[in-house]
C-alpha cells in the first residue's frame, strides 16, 4: 500500500512539492549553522531562533495583515536574539555550545509565554486570515505537463531558500567578508594579526544565521502551516546541525544533505498517513540522525587512516 | 650602506619579574643580512617582539630610517615597513596561498567594494611570485603544500603589505637541507630587490653562509657585532656560551655501579612526522647523573618521551632493569620506579586546577596503602602531601591550595616531590629549573645529587649547559638527533668545548659515543 | 576540594547568578501582569503553602538530581555529553520491560532486578558515543544529540505497536506494570513518592564515586589536564568510556524512577527534556554532587512555584524560562568567574612564597 502511495506520488510529481515544501526551513536553517560554523562560533540554538521567529511573524503577519512585514518581524526577532547570544559568548565568556542551548530553551518558552499572554491560547494559535507567504505560479509554465509540476506552484520560500544557497556560495567565496569569515574561524590569531577584526566578524556570523534561521521560522508559521503551534520546529533545528556536520562546509553540500533529509521527511509523513505499511514511520525518521552518526564515525575513521599513513 | 635600525639600550623586564633583555643594542644596516644569534633564552625572541610591536620596551629607543618611532603593535610596525616571518606560520589551512597572503587587504571591486577583485588578486600576487622567485601555485590549498612553500608564503605576506625590514624567526627549524638552499636563494633576491634582512638562528653554519653581520645575544645583553667575514663558528660560540650563571653544586665523585638503563640505536619521530632520533645509544649505570646537553629541538624531548613510554619508538631498544622498556605502558614504567620530571610543568607535569594533595598522590591513589575499603583515606593522604611540602619546602597555604596558584618553582617542587617520592631507581629530569627562582634551583639541585648518591640512575637534559655541568658526571650532547659526544665531566671540559658540540661544530667519532 | 575562599567566591557568585535571574523574571511579570505582585509572591511563596505543593517540588526535583548528576559526572571528565534525554529513554524502557515481562519473582528481587535492568540499559547506550569519542575522536555532542532522536523514536516504535498496552485506551504505552513495583509514596496520603530516597542516595554514592575513589580520580584528572593524566599513566580512553557509562547509567536511573514513580508504565514521550533539564542543573552546580542536589530542589521550586503562579494569577508558567535561562548564562559566564578568581589570586598571593 505504501510504496504504491509513494510511487503514485512520485508520477505525479506531487512527492516533489511536499519535497521541497519539507526541505526549506531544513535547507534554511542549515545554511545559517554553516556560516556560524565557518566563522567558528557554530549556533546550536537555531531550534529555538526559529520558533521566535514562527511566532513573531504569524503574530505581526496577522496583526498587520502583511505576509511581508510578519516574514520581516519574524527574521529581525532571530536576529537580535543571535545579537545577544553574541553578547553572552563574545564578551561574558559562556560557551557558545550553552548559549546555543539557552536560546532553545528561551525559545521553546517564551513563544509558549507570549502565545498564552497576547492571545490566551495554550497549544496553537491560528489566526484567521493570516497572510500566507504566497505561492509562485510561473503564469505559461504551469500548464506545461512535467515543467508545470516541477517549477511552479511553490511557495516564494522555496524559491529564496535555493537563491540563498547561490548567495552563500557568492557570500562565502566571492566577498573579502567570507575570505575573513573563513579566516577567523580556522586560525584566529593569523587573522586577528592582519587586522581582521575577529570578534566583528563572529558577531555578523551570528545575526546570518539568526536571519536565515528567522526566514525558516517565518516559513513554518505562515508558508507551512498557518499557524503557530508550540515546540512546532520538532527538531528541524537539529536536524540542520546534522546536514552542517555532513555538508563539508559548504552549501551545494547542504542543499544535498537537506534534500536528503527533507526526503527522509516527507517519505516519513506519507508513511505515517497510510495504514498497515511495512515500514514504521519511525525508522523512516530516524535515518537522518543514523546517517549523520554514520558519516560521523566514516569521518573519523578516514581522519585516523591517514593520520597513521603519514610519513 | 647607510643604518637602517638602530635599537639601543633596550631593556624589557616582565611584570613577574623576569629579565628578558637587559641594555641591547643592534644596529642594522640597510641592504644587509643580519644575523642574531643565541642560545634558547638569551633575549632573542624579545628583542624581535619589541621591533615588531608585540611588546613595548620597558626602556631604551629604536631609532627607523633616522627617526625615533614607537610601535603600537605590530599593525602599527607593518605600516611603518616592518615585516616579520614567525616560526610558528600564521595560515589559514582551507585558504588558498593567493587568499592567505593577500588576507584582510584584499582587492576588492564592484558596489560598495563588496566583491573580491580576484583577477587583481591574481596579478599581484604573480608579480610578487615572479619579482622575487619565490615559486608557489597561488590556486593551492595552504593545508596541502609543503613546509617551505608555507614558509613562502609568509615571506609573500610580508612582501605584499610593503615591508622593507624583514625579520625571520629561525626559519630553517622547519625545513629540510634542499628548502634551506632555496630559502637563501630567497633571501638573496630579496636583498637584491633592496629588502634587509634580520636572521634570527642558533645554527652556526647558516650564520657563517648567508649573513654580513652578526649580533651575539647573551643572557639579556647584546656582547658583541661581528663582520662574518671576520669570524669563525668557533668565536661566535665562545662569545654565545659564555658562563654567566654559576651553578655549584658540592658534590663527592660517583661512584657508578651496574648499569641501569641501555639505550640503542633508538629511533622516533617527532610530531610533525621527521626523524627526530636517528640512532641513538647509550647507557647509564646506578650512581651517576647523565646530562644531556644541546640545543632544544634536537631531539631530546621524542628521547625523553620514548624512555617514559609517552612515544612509540620506530627502531632500536631500550632495557631497563633487563627489562624492555619500549612494550611497557606509562602506567608499568612509572610502577618501575622511574620518575619523570617533564619539562612542561604546566601541561604535563600538573593539574593546575588540582589541589596540590591531588597532584602528589598520582602514582599512590591506587595503592592499598592509601586506602581504607575501596575508599581513598583521606587522612593518608592529607599526612602524606603534608610530610611530602614539608620535606620538599613547598611554600603554599596547605595541601588543598590549588597548584595553580603557586609559583614556578614551588610548583617545581611539587613535581619533583611526587616523582621522588617512589625511591625511583631511574630518575629523567628534563629542563628541571626552568622559570624557577634561585632558591629552589639550589634545591632541586641538591635532591638531584642526593638521590644519585643513593644509588639511583639520574638522566639530566638541559638547554641550561651550565646546569648540565654543574649536576653531571658524563655528559652526552645531542645535535640533529644524533650523539655528537660523549664526555666525563672533569675539571677542564669547558663551555666551549660543549658548546661546539652543542652547535654542531665538531663531533666525534662513532666508537667515542657508545 | 577548594580551599575554603575560592569556595566561599564561587558560591557567592553562583548566588549572585541567581538573585539577577530571579530580579529578570520579575522583571518581565512586572512589565506583563496586571497582578504582578500576586504573580510573583505566587511564585515565590505558594510552593510551600501545602504538603501537596511539597510533594510535588521533591518529585519534580528526583529526575532533575538523577540527570543532573549524569550530566555532573560526564561533564568532569571533559565530555560535553547531551545525550541523557536518549539515555534516560532507554533506561526507563529497559527498566519498564524487565518489570513487565520478567517471570513472576519477590518484589524484593524484581524491584532491585528493575533497577539494575536500567542501570545496564542507560550504560550500554552511553558506551556508544563514549567508545566513538574515545577511540574515533568523534564530536560528542553531534553523537549524543542524534542518539537522543535515536533512542526516542526507536523505544516510540516498540510502544506503539509489538509492546502497546491492548488495555491502555488507544495511548502508547506499555502495560501497566504491577503495583507491588511501584514506588511508593514515602508518607501515606503525600504526593512525593519514593523516589527521593533513591535520588538522596544517588547523590552520596556520585559524591563518594567522585571523591573518595581511584575512578573518580582519575575521571576528574582527565577532565582537568588530559595531558597530565596521560603522563600519569592513566588509561584516559578507558576513562572516557567509563565516566559516559556511568552517565548513561544514572539517566537510565532517572528514567525507571520516573516510570516506577509518576506513571506507572513506560509511555511514550514521558519526558518533558528532564535530559536537558538535567544540562542546566550540573552547569548551576558546576558540576558537584552536593550542588546539584540544591539546584535541582531550587529548579524544581521555580516549577512547582511557576505552576502555582499560573493557577494564582493571569501569568503563565512560561515566565520561569526566563528565570532558567538567565540562571544558565550568567553561571556559566567565564568572564564573570575569571575575575573573581583574579581578586582571589592577589590576595592569596600575599599569604603564598
Amino acid at each position: 500500500m505504501v510504496w504504491q502511495t509513494i510511487w503514485g506520488q512520485i508520477v505525479d510529481l506531487s512527492l516533489v512539492a511536499v519535497l521541497l515544501r519539507l526541505m526549506t526551513p531544513i535547507l534554511l536553517a542549515s545554511l545559517g549553522g554553516l556560516i556560524s560554523d565557518i566563522g567558528g562560533v557554530i549556533n546550536i540554538g537555531l531550534e529555538g531562533l526559529m520558533l521566535m521567529s514562527a511566532f513573531t511573524s504569524i503574530a505581526v503577519g496577522s496583526s498587520t495583515g502583511n505576509w511581508a512585514v510578519g516574514v520581516l518581524a519574524g527574521v529581525a526577532t532571530s536576529v537580535l536574539i543571535s545579537y545577544g547570544m553574541g553578547f553572552f559568548s563574545l564578551k561574558m565568556k559562556v560557551d557558545i555550545i550553552i548559549t546555543g542551548f539557552a536560546v532553545n530553551i528561551f525559545g521553546s518558552g517564551f513563544t509558549i509565554f507570549l502565545m498564552s499572554k497576547l492571545y490566551g491560547m495554550t497549544g496553537n494559535y491560528s489566526p484567521t486570515g493570516a497572510p500566507r507567504i504566497p505561492v509562485v505560479n510561473i503564469p505559461f509554465i504551469e500548464d506545461v505537463p512535467v515543467l508545470g509540476k516541477l517549477l511552479s506552484g511553490h511557495s516564494l520560500m522555496v524559491w529564496i531558500a535555493l537563491l540563498s544557497v547561490a548567495f552563500c556560495m557568492f557570500l562565502i567565496y566571492r566577498t573579502p567578508y567570507g575570505v575573513h569569515l573563513r579566516s577567523v574561524g580556522e586560525a584566529p590569531y593569523a587573522a586577528q594579526s592582519l587586522g581582521i577584526p575577529a570578534k566583528r566578524i563572529q558577531y555578523s556570523a551570528l545575526a546570518w544565521s539568526g536571519a536565515f534561521a528567522g526566514l525558516a521560522g517565518a516559513f513554518m508559521s505562515n508558508g507551512l502551516t498557518n499557524m503557530f503551534v508550540k515546540d512546532m520546529t520538532a527538531g528541524t533545528g537539529f536536524l540542520a546541525l546534522a546536514v552542517v556536520l555532513l555538508g563539508n562546509r559548504n552549501p551545494i553540500g547542504i542543499l544535498l544533505g537537506s534534500l536528503i533529509f527533507g526526503l527522509a521527511s516527507a517519505l516519513a509523513t506519507i508513511v505515517q498517513t497510510v495504514p498497515n505499511s511495512p515500514i514504521p514511520s519511525q525508522f523512516i525518521q530516524m535515518i537522518p540522525y543514523v546517517v549523520t552518526i554514520a558519516a560521523l564515525v566514516f569521518f573519523a575513521l578516514r581522519n585516523k587512516r591517514r593520520l597513521a599513513t603519514m610519513p | 650602506m647607510p643604518i637602517l635600525l638602530e635599537m639601543k639600550n633596550i631593556h624589557k623586564v616582565y611584570p613577574n619579574g623576569t629579565a628578558a633583555n637587559r641594555g641591547v643594542d643592534l644596529t642594522v644596516h640597510e641592504g644587509e643580512i643580519h644575523a642574531l644569534v643565541g642560545e634558547n633564552g638569551a633575549g632573542k625572541s624579545t628583542l624581535m617582539k619589541i621591533l615588531f610591536g608585540l611588546e613595548a620596551p620597558t626602556d631604551g629607543t629604536i631609532e627607523y630610517k633616522g627617526q625615533t618611532v614607537t610601535f603600537d603593535g605590530p599593525r602599527d610596525a607593518i605600516k611603518q615597513g616592518m615585516g616579520m616571518v614567525h616560526q610558528h606560520f600564521m595560515l589559514a589551512p582551507s585558504l588558498t596561498v593567493s587568499e592567505n597572503i593577500v588576507l584582510g587587504d584584499e582587492p576588492k571591486k564592484g558596489v560598495f567594494s563588496l566583491f573580491r577583485d580576484r583577477a587583481k588578486e591574481f596579478q599581484e600576487v604573480e608579480h610578487l611570485i615572479s619579482t622575487y622567485g619565490l615559486k608557489v601555485n597561488m590556486q593551492a590549498k595552504v593545508e596541502s603544500i609543503p613546509v617551505g612553500q608555507k614558509q613562502r608564503v609568509e615571506i609573500l605576506k610580508v612582501l605584499y603589505r610593503g615591508a622593507k625590514l624583514i625579520i625571520l624567526d629561525e626559519p630553517t627549524a622547519v625545513l629540510t637541507p634542499q628548502e634551506t638552499d632555496e630559502l637563501f636563494d630567497s633571501i638573496k633576491a630579496l636583498v637584491s630587490q633592496g629588502h634587509t634582512i634580520i636572521f634570527i638562528t642558533h645554527k652556526l653554519r647558516e650564520v657563517m653562509q648567508i649573513s654580513n653581520r652578526i649580533t651575539v645575544l647573551r643572557a639579556g645583553k647584546s656582547i658583541a657585532t661581528l663582520l662574518t667575514q671576520e669570524t669563525n663558528q668557533e668565536e661566535i660560540s665562545r662569545l654565545m656560551v659564555g658562563r654567566d650563571v654559576l651553578f655549584r653544586v658540592d658534590k663527592i665523585p660517583a661512584e657508578p655501579k651496574d648499569v641501569v638503563l641501555s639505550v640503542r640505536d633508538l629511533g622516533a619521530l617527532d610530531d610533525k612526522g621527521a626523524l627526530a632520533l636517528k640512532g641513538v645509544s647509550f647507557s647509564i649505570r646506578g650512581g651517576e647523573v647523565l646530562g644531556i646537553a644541546g640545543v632544544e629541538g634536537n631531539g631530546q624531548t621524542e628521547l625523553v618521551e620514548v624512555i617514559t613510554g609517552l612515544r612509540k619508538a620506530t627502531s632500536g631498544e631500550v632495557r631497563y632493569q633487563n627489562k624492555d622498556l619500549l612494550a611497557a605502558s606509562v602506567a608499568e614504567i612509572r610502577r618501575m620506579k622511574v620518575g619523570h620530571v617533564p619539562e612542561d610543568r604546566q601541561t604535563a607535569g600538573a593539574s593546575l586546577t588540582s589541589s596540590i594533595a591531588e597532584n602528589l598522590i598520582l602514582d599512590h591513589y591506587r595503592n592499598p596503602d592509601f586506602k581504607w575499603g575501596p575508599f581513598i583515606n583521606k587522612k593518608k593522604v592529607k599526612q602524606f602531601a603534608k610530610i611530602m611540602m614539608e620535606t620538599f619546602d613547598v611554600r603554599a597555604q596547605n595541601e588543598e591550595t590549588m597548584a595553580g596558584a603557586l609559583s614556578g618553582g614551588n610548583l617545581q617542587k611539587v613535581v619533583v616531590a611526587r616523582e621522588l617520592s617512589k625511591n625511583p631507581l631511574l630518575l629523567i629530569a628534563s629542563q628541571p629549573t626552568r622559570g624557577v627562582d634561585i632558591g629552589a634551583i639550589e634545591f632541586i639541585h641538591r635532591e638531584i645529587i642526593k638521590r644519585r648518591d643513593g644509588g639511583a640512575a639520574v638522566m639530566v637534559v638541559s638547554a641550561e649547559l651550565s646546569e648540565v655541568m654543574a649536576l653531571s658526571d658524563r655528559i652526552i650532547v645531542l645535535y640533529d638527533g644524533e650523539i655528537v659526544a660523549l664526555l666525563d665531566n672533569t675539571p677542564d671540559l669547558t663551555e666551549q668545548e660543549i658548546g661546539y658540540y652543542m652547535l654542531g661544530i665538531k663531533k666525534q667519532e662513532q666508537e667515542a659515543t657508545r | 576540594m577548594k580551599s575554603s575562599k575560592a569556595l566561599f567566591l564561587e558560591v557567592g557568585g553562583i548566588l549572585a547568578a541567581v538573585v539577577t535571574a530571579l530580579i529578570c523574571g520579575f522583571v518581565v511579570i512586572l512589565l506583563t501582569s496586571s497582578e504582578p505582585f500576586t504573580a510573583i509572591s505566587a511564585l515565590l511563596l505558594d510552593p510551600l503553602s501545602s504538603t501537596f505543593n511539597i510533594g510535588t517540588i521533591l518529585n519534580k526535583a528526583v529526575p532533575l538530581i538523577l540527570t543532573g548528576l549524569a550530566l555532573s559526572v560526564v561533564f568532569q571528565s571533559g565530555v560535553f555529553s547531551m545525550g541523557a534525554e536518549g539515555q534516560l529513554y532507554i533506561g526507563a524502557f529497559v527498566g519498564a520491560l524487565a518489570a513487565i515481562y520478567l517471570p513472576a519473582m519477590s518484589p524484593w528481587i524484581h524491584f532491585p532486578l528493575v533497577i539494575v535492568c536500567a542501570l545496564l540499559g542507560g550504560a550500554l547506550f552511553g558506551m556508544i558515543p563514549g567508545v566513538l569519542k574515545a577511540y574515533l575522536n568523534a564530536n560528542e555532542i553531534v553523537t549524543t544529540l542524534m542518539l537522543n532522536f535515536v533512542a526516542i523514536l526507536t523505544t516510540s516504535y516498540f510502544v506503539n505497536n509489538q509492546l502497546k498496552a491492548a488495555s491502555g485506551g488507544g495511548y502508547a504505552k506499555m502495560e501497566n506494570i504491577s503495583k507491588d513495583l511501584l514506588l511508593p509514596k514515602i508518607f501515606p496520603g503525600m504526593a512525593a513518592h519514593a523516589g527521593i530516597i533513591i535520588a538522596v542516595v544517588a547523590v552520596i554514592v556520585v559524591y563518594l564515586l567522585m571523591y573518595k575513589t581511584s575512578i573518580g580520580y582519575e575521571l576528574r584528572l582527565v577532565g582537568k589536564n588530559g595531558h597530565f593524566a596521560r603522563y600519569g599513566g592513566i588509561a584516559t580512553r578507558k576513562v572516557i568510556v567509563v565516566s559516559v557509562m556511568i552517565s548513561g547509567a544514572l539517566a537510565g536511573l532517572a528514567g525507571i524512577v520516573e516510570v516506577l514513580g509518576i506513571h506507572g508504565t513506560f509511555k511514550e514521550n514521558f519526558s518533558a527534556s528532564l535530559g536537558f533539564d538535567g544540562i542546566i542543573i550540573a552547569l548551576l552546580a558546576r558540576n558537584h554532587p552536593v550542588g546539584v542536589l540544591i539546584a535541582a530542589l531550587f529548579y524544581a521550586y521555580i516549577q512547582v512555584g511557576a505552576q502555582t503562579m499560573q493557577f494564582g494569577s493571569d501569568m503563565p508558567r512560561e515566565v520561569a524560562v526566563i528565570i532558567q535561562v538567565m540562571l544558565v548564562l550568567l553561571v556559566s559566564a567565564q568572564a564573570i568567574f575569571t575575575y573573581i578568581k583574579q581578586r582571589y589570586a592577589r590576595s592569596g598571593q600575599k599569604a603564598v612564597k
